[in-house]
């Protein structure tokens, strides 16, 4: 038991600061949020260089192997710098083809993930923005060696940058033995695709996608027929605290900003830092930073074991929804009238965090998810002991 | 980083709770429960003396002063088994680590090994009627008469002074110093002619808290000295260096297994007790809005453990707190007041019974809880201190 970082990934959390406060000033996020793609080809191709990409991936494939609290430390350091990179995205997908693909598809795609030539992307979400099996209705119909599909998925991330999207879709009506499932790699370029940017509080690349008989080759299969639920779900747990992780990063420096402000700022004749009131709550929101940053690394840590940590990512996120929030906000008010600025950078920080909070799961989402588990389950609870998972 | 234990520490704690089972008997827990002198009793030394064969008190002390110089994290495990079912073990301790660092051989020799196993108790005799938070405005004075020094004044909210030992006394010997520098600390033996005591007794008095109750303190004391003669040889570290040596002592005393206990075994409490209740039956389990607030106050109580696992690494690693202390005694005392509250907005009027009421639910615990469970953010530092002691200096924000 050693709860701090260790030596190494220490040195990797300083390499990866040093490099992103050299290459990645606020200035390309600004830049970014009008951008057509919305990510600097030449950055993404240096971070892959650095080994980012494949930090996480296994070694086979051209991928380091490291465990996911690594790349943790990496989405961490890319969300204090509001890197505006594909990274979320393509890694929680390619950590899901690593472990769900067959071989062919993992040579495929991974080598490629790892040199930093293909980004990625996942869909899952319709008109219905909970993360149960009921939301995904968009069907799947054979049509001899294909699936053709038609509907409309939400909020899909870095649609223009990514060539190949994870898409969840229904192949067969909810029964007792699968919630009827599957998962498609589609090709982004297919005909009868068309994407619609949506304009976020973050203003990050999320779309509406809709498709329109569009035709997947039934080799594009992830997982068993009918039986990708829980391939979804093992998705949305790494994705849901890699996510955790990029939201810590963020929100430290955002703290960081608003204290550094307030030991420069004057008001009534000394700094704003030396008011008792801007102290403690500066106090607080470390106290709500530290604690998101622990739950995320216990949760991370968990799944690298090969313990079972739905509860644990859920506990991350809902605290990360709230105390995170509570931070930024905070902050903002620190700021006084300049935060509200266009022209002065804070907001770019408040947007992203802001918008994280609402994706994979709300905090009365994942609390709920931790109420079955501490209410739904026989025996009692303890706190330090696993809990028994629900599903 | 690594948040999990070693195959021999989950042995560990399943000796302990094993053993727990065993040897604390209904009569060991009636004497905590009666006794106004800390819970001691024939059944409860008899306990504690197994406790101590099995090599379970501190652990993570130095073999020489009577401790078995293993780790922090296996003492942890042992204090965490026993501050569940209310007894400190494990030998943290008020005033112990400030003696370890701080005293001399002979003082070492003298106090380590008795606050281990229980044969010496020291009463904190910090806080004074003008001098709480503001702790260095203490004004009881001692001053050097050859040998000696003579002692004169009040301490207040002294709890453990009527069944202590020694006393813990911070003393100025040096009005003309600035504040922090005329301070010195002494272990003064209790029974030393001109020490008298009187009780104070505690909103937890009456009736008598249950066993199990956050802060059941029922009685604490003021402390009066009267031309209190001591040896020089009783003074902690160097004269007037009292400030630093008990700063030492008082951040790592608030590390450690009880302190976040204190804060979170009513949570586990409350969700136990609705899993396997119902009335009229209703079950709260099937609320959605009690299942919203437990799952986030079982949040919050997860962050209380993990800062103070997080104080554990940094003291294994033998490093310094700069925050870190202070934000566990934010996070954990707060969140208990919430846990309380809540809780009793989820039982209703029922919560408002104490102990000997008929339909109070476990004898009154949740009520009983509500009474004590701010006090852990006021003694040992108080939250508005530890927040200021974060900002400036955890955060380096400038003072006033
Ligand atoms: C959208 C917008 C419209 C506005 N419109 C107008 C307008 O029409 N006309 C106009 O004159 N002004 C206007 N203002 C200015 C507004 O009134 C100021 O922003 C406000 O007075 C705060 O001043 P400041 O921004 O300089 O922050 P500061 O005074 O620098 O304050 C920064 C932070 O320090 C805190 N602080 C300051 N002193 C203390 C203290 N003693 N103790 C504790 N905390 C302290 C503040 O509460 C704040 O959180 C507008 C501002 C905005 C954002
Ligand atoms: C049951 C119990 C047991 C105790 N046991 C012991 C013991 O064994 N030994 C011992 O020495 N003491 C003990 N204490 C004393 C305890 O440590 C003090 O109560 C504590 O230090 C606060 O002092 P005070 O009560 O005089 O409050 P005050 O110091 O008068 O404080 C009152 C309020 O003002 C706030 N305040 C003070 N200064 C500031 C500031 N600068 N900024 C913002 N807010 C401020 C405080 O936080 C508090 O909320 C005990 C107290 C209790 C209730």
């Amino acid at each position: 038991m050693d709860v701090l970082p260790s030596e190494e990934e220490q040195m990797l959390k300083n390499l990866a600061r040093e490099f992103l406060e050299g290459e990645c000033p606020p200035s390309l996020a600004r830049a970014m949020e009008l951008d057509e793609i919305g990510y600097p080809p030449e950055l993404w191709k240096r971070m892959a260089e650095l080994g980012w990409t494949g930090l996480a991936l296994p070694e086979q494939y051209g991928g380091q192997g490291m465990p996911l609290t690594y790349l943790a430390v990496i989405l961490e350091e890319a969300g204090r710098a509001i890197a505006p990179v594909p990274l979320h995205s393509t890694m929680m997908t390619a950590l899901t083809i690593a472990e769900h693909a067959i071989d062919t598809q993992r040579e495929d795609i991974l080598p490629r993930v790892c040199s930093g030539d293909l980004i990625l992307t996942w869909a899952f979400t319709e008109s219905d923005p909970r993360f149960i099996p009921e939301a995904v209705n968009m069907q799947a119909t054979e049509d001899g060696e294909h699936y053709v599909l038609t509907g409309t998925k939400m909020f899909v991330d870095n649609l223009e940058a990514s060539e190949i999207c994870l898409l969840a879709c229904r192949t067969a009506p909810r029964s007792a033995d699968s919630q009827g499932i599957s998962l498609l790699l589609v090709d982004t370029r297919s005909p009868g695709i068309s994407g619609t940017p949506l304009t976020t509080l973050a203003k990050d690349r999320q779309s509406r996608v809709t498709f329109d008989g569009v035709r997947v080759p039934k080799a594009n299969l992830v997982g068993q027929l009918n039986q990708g639920w829980p391939i979804v779900q093992w998705m949305l747990e790494r994705g849901t605290a890699l996510l955790c992780a990029q939201m810590v990063g963020a929100t430290r420096k955002d703290a960081d900003m608003a204290i550094e402000y307030a030991k420069n700022r004057v008001a009534f004749g000394r700094p704003i830092g030396s008011f008792q009131s801007i102290q403690h709550l500066c106090a607080d929101m470390t106290l709500w930073v530290d604690g998101a940053q622990m739950l995320t690394y216990e949760a991370l840590w968990k799944i690298d074991q090969g313990m079972p940590a739905s509860v644990e990512v859920s506990q991350a996120k809902a605290f990360c929804n709230d105390k995170c929030e509570a931070v930024v906000r905070s902050s903002q008010s620190i700021h006084g009238g300049i935060g509200f600025m266009m022209e002065f950078d804070l907001h770019l920080w408040f947007r992203r965090v802001t918008s994280w909070t609402m994706r994979l799961g709300t905090s009365f989402e994942h609390r709920a998810n931790v109420a079955k588990a501490l209410l739904d389950t026989p025996g009692e609870v303890r706190l330090g002991l696993p809990l028994i998972t629900v599903p | 980083m690594d948040f999990g234990l070693t195959t021999e520490q989950e042995a560990l704690r399943d000796e302990v709770a094993q053993f727990i089972k065993e040897n604390v008997t209904p009569e060991v827990m009636a004497e905590l429960e009666s006794s106004l002198e800390g819970g001691r009793g024939p059944h409860y030394d008899a306990m504690m003396q197994k406790v101590a064969d099995r090599g379970w008190v501190g652990i993570s002390w130095p073999i020489e002063y009577g401790g078995q110089g293993g780790n922090r994290i296996d003492q942890y495990i042992v204090e965490e088994e026993f501050a569940r079912v209310g007894i400190g073990v494990g030998g943290a301790g008020s005033g112990a680590p400030a003696i370890l660092m701080a005293g001399t051989e002979e003082q070492k020799k003298e106090f380590l090994p008795g606050l281990l196993n229980g044969k010496i108790i020291f009463a904190l005799g910090f806080t004074e009627p003008q001098a709480g938070a503001d702790l260095a405005g203490l004004q009881c004075r001692a001053v050097r008469d050859g040998d000696e020094f003579v002692i004169n004044g009040q301490k207040m909210y002294t709890s453990a002074a009527h069944y202590a030992t020694h006393i813990y006394l911070m003393c100025r010997t040096d009005p003309d110093a600035p504040r922090h520098r005329g301070i010195t600390i002494f272990l003064v033996p209790m029974d030393t002619p001109g020490i008298t005591v009187r009780p104070l007794w505690t909103i937890q008095s009456d009736p008598p808290a249950p066993v199990g109750t956050t802060y059941g303190m029922p009685r604490t004391n003021e402390v009066f000295f009267e031309d209190v003669r001591i040896p020089v040889s009783t003074m902690l570290g160097e004269e007037n260096q009292g400030w630093y040596v008990g700063a030492m002592g008082l951040n790592l005393d608030r590390v450690g297994a009880s302190r976040y206990l204190i804060s979170v075994r009513r949570d586990e409490d409350i969700i136990n007790w609705i899993k396997t209740n119902k009335t009229n039956g209703h079950s709260l389990a099937d609320d959605p809005a009690v299942r919203d607030k437990l799952a986030e106050l079982w949040i919050e109580a997860q962050v209380c453990r993990l800062m103070t696992l997080r104080s554990m690494s940094i003291v294994e690693r033998d490093g310094n707190f700069t925050y870190e202390g202070a934000a566990e005694k934010v996070w954990a005392p707060e969140h208990g007041v919430r846990t309380t509250e809540t809780i009793s907005q989820i039982l209703g009027p029922y919560a408002q019974l104490l102990n000997g009421s008929e339909e109070a639910i476990e004898d009154g615990l949740f009520a009983h809880n509500l009474m004590g469970s701010f006090q852990s953010g006021i003694n040992h530092g108080s939250v508005q201190v530890m927040r200021d002691q974060m900002a400036r200096r955890g955060l380096g924000l400038p003072r006033g």
